[in-house]
């Protein structure tokens, strides 16, 4: 049985007496697609440099496809298709000579080059000029094939969608989801959180090095407050239904409320009391999730 | 690895190494000038003590056909071209490749840090390779065009393996500096600081007595190319350079391997 994907326990980097990540476990399991939340700074990047041994932990342990990254897991790299955030390539070289390049190193044959060159809409005469022409969404989207063409195992991609866009993304996305389809695990870091929302099976929230929540993307939904607004055909005393939940607003004629999922039967029991007209429950976006983890 | 070197300073090289080929196949046409060899001849002569060290001279040897062309050897124009490789590619090798942010894509794939150090070396010892050849080929075939009285261009095999080994030890100690540094920016300037440095100690410890006892802390101390001419390639000055260049070498190794990136 082959190792799972990424295993990491206690997990801690410092630079300098800047705590970049603490206490960091988690494990991804083969074939999900995991996204990494948190704002700049967080920790996402650092990370997803201990993953591939390119930083080596002050504490903890990490294994990323049963090897120990840093020194020992060289061979490992081979199944690793890796994303930076920050995509810089060689100006003087081709896109054909930079994907060959890559392919040269990794070992393998490229085989999924010409599907994702004719998904991302790259075509021979841009992969035949120099990559100093390039524009940044072009760079990305030869970031994205350098990482993919060889059929990783792993896939550890920070911040893809940077400078794609909207058709090219959702591109993407089926990208994504062909490799899941295919068994390989995604391991991605992301601002965008309808991205996250719509592409990863679990998400992992990071807030100053530490992991805030962690879960499938359903859970953590629904671990969020509701949003209840409820409008009524007399005027009632809206205040005093805030020892349900957080009243952000409060008319005679309409109220709205944050209720926690345990608080809410008996709020829509209470509001049956009074003259309602209409009663709207929201489920959280993922992103007002994240925002109340980050306020 | 190798090839990836080779594909980012391939076009440097051509210049140097025409530079370099036709500044020493140009000495043997002025050795062999006789105009020239009386006026450098009457010009050494009066020339004082310290420009004659700043020549790495001796006066003697240095007025004849054969030492005229070893001049090429020491010449800061030969000195320059050869320091340009072994600054250029360790510097962009290893913090180079880290300052534009492509070594994490390189370091990400299955390449060990070790070999991406030899890597660099191999390139860095090649094109220098190629460097003192050149040199080499120019005194050769100028030689061959003008033949000079008791000149021989295997008398210059040696210098040129003496030239290589000057600054394969110079390169030897950029890989160091560059495995540690994060950028090329700082890595050239630490190198050429060093460079100068050894240069400058060199010079003034020959013609100031007082610091005489500094000038074997310069590299350049070791590299003497008309006494090579004359004695061929000195054990102690090859025993010196190799194993500084290999002490460096190692230490890059070490440093590289266990550094985050």
């Amino acid at each position: 049985m082959d190792a799972p994907p990424i295993q990491a326990r206690g997990l801690g980097k410092r630079y300098g007496a800047v705590v970049a990540l603490k206490d960091l476990s988690l494990d991804v399991v083969q074939g999900e697609v995991f996204g990494f939340l948190g704002p700049n700074g967080a920790g996402k990047t650092t990370t997803i440099r201990l993953l591939l041994g390119l930083i080596r932990p002050d504490g903890g342990e990490v294994k990323v496809l049963g090897r120990v990254p840093f020194g020992l897991g060289v061979a490992a790299r081979a199944d690793i298709g890796y994303l930076p955030g920050d995509m810089t390539f060689w100006p003087k070289l081709s896109g054909a000579e930079t994907l060959e390049f890559f392919a040269q190193l990794t070992g393998r044959p490229p085989v999924a080059r010409e599907r994702l060159l004719a998904r991302l809409g790259l075509g021979a005469a841009e992969l035949a000029r120099h990559v100093r022409t390039y524009s940044d969404g072009m760079k990305q989207k030869l970031g994205l094939v350098q990482a993919l063409q060889c059929e990783p195992k792993l896939a550890l991609l920070d911040e893809p969608t940077k400078g794609l866009d909207p058709l090219v993304q959702q591109a993407f996305y089926e990208i994504v989801a062909d490799l899941r389809n295919a068994g390989a695990t995604v391991f991605l870091s992301s601002h965008v959180l309808p991205e996250v929302e719509r592409t990863c099976d679990r998400v992992a929230m990071l807030r100053s090095g530490t992991v805030v929540s962690l879960g499938d993307v359903e859970t953590l939904r629904r671990a969020e407050r509701r949003r209840v607004i409820a409008d009524f055909n007399a005027d009632v005393d809206t205040t005093a239904l805030g020892h349900f939940g957080e009243v952000s607003v409060a008319r005679p004629r309409h109220v709205e409320l944050l209720v926690a999922q345990a608080a809410l039967p008996a709020l829509v029991a209470r509001l049956g009391m009074l003259p309602l007209e209409d009663v709207v429950v929201e489920r959280p976006t993922l992103e007002e999730a994240f925002l109340e983890h980050y306020r | 690895m190798l090839r990836h070197h080779a594909r980012l300073h391939r076009v440097a090289l051509v210049p140097l190494a025409l530079g370099l080929a036709l500044f020493e196949w140009l000495m043997t046409f002025v050795a062999g000038e006789p105009m020239v060899s009386r006026f450098l001849s009457e010009a050494l002569r009066a020339a004082p003590p310290q420009f004659l060290a700043l020549l790495n001279q001796d006066l003697l040897v240095g007025v004849s056909a054969r030492g005229i062309v070893g001049v090429g050897y020491a010449h800061p124009f030969s000195l320059i071209m050869m320091a340009v490789w072994s600054v250029r590619v360790p510097c962009g090798a290893l913090a180079g490749e880290i300052g534009r942010g492509t070594m994490d894509l390189m370091a990400a794939r299955p390449v060990s840090r070790s070999s991406q150090v030899a890597a660099a070396a191999l390139a860095l010892f090649a094109g220098l390779g190629v460097l003192a050849a050149s040199a080499w080929l120019g005194t050769a075939v100028g030689l061959v065009m003008r033949p000079l009285p008791e000149v021989s261009a295997f008398r210059y095999l040696p210098v040129a393996a003496a030239l290589w080994l000057v600054f394969a030890c110079f390169g030897a100690v950029a890989l160091l500096v560059s495995s540690l540094a994060s950028d090329a920016g700082t890595a050239i300037a630490w190198i050429a600081g060093l460079l100068a440095g050894s240069y400058v100690l060199d010079y003034v410890a020959r013609v100031w007595t007082r610091l005489a006892s500094l000038r074997p802390a310069s590299l350049f101390s070791y590299y003497e190319p008309q006494r090579v001419v004359e004695a061929g390639l000195g054990r102690h000055d090859a025993a010196v350079l190799a194993a500084v260049g290999a002490a460096a070498l190692a230490l890059a190794f070490a440093v590289f391997g266990r550094r985050d990136l």
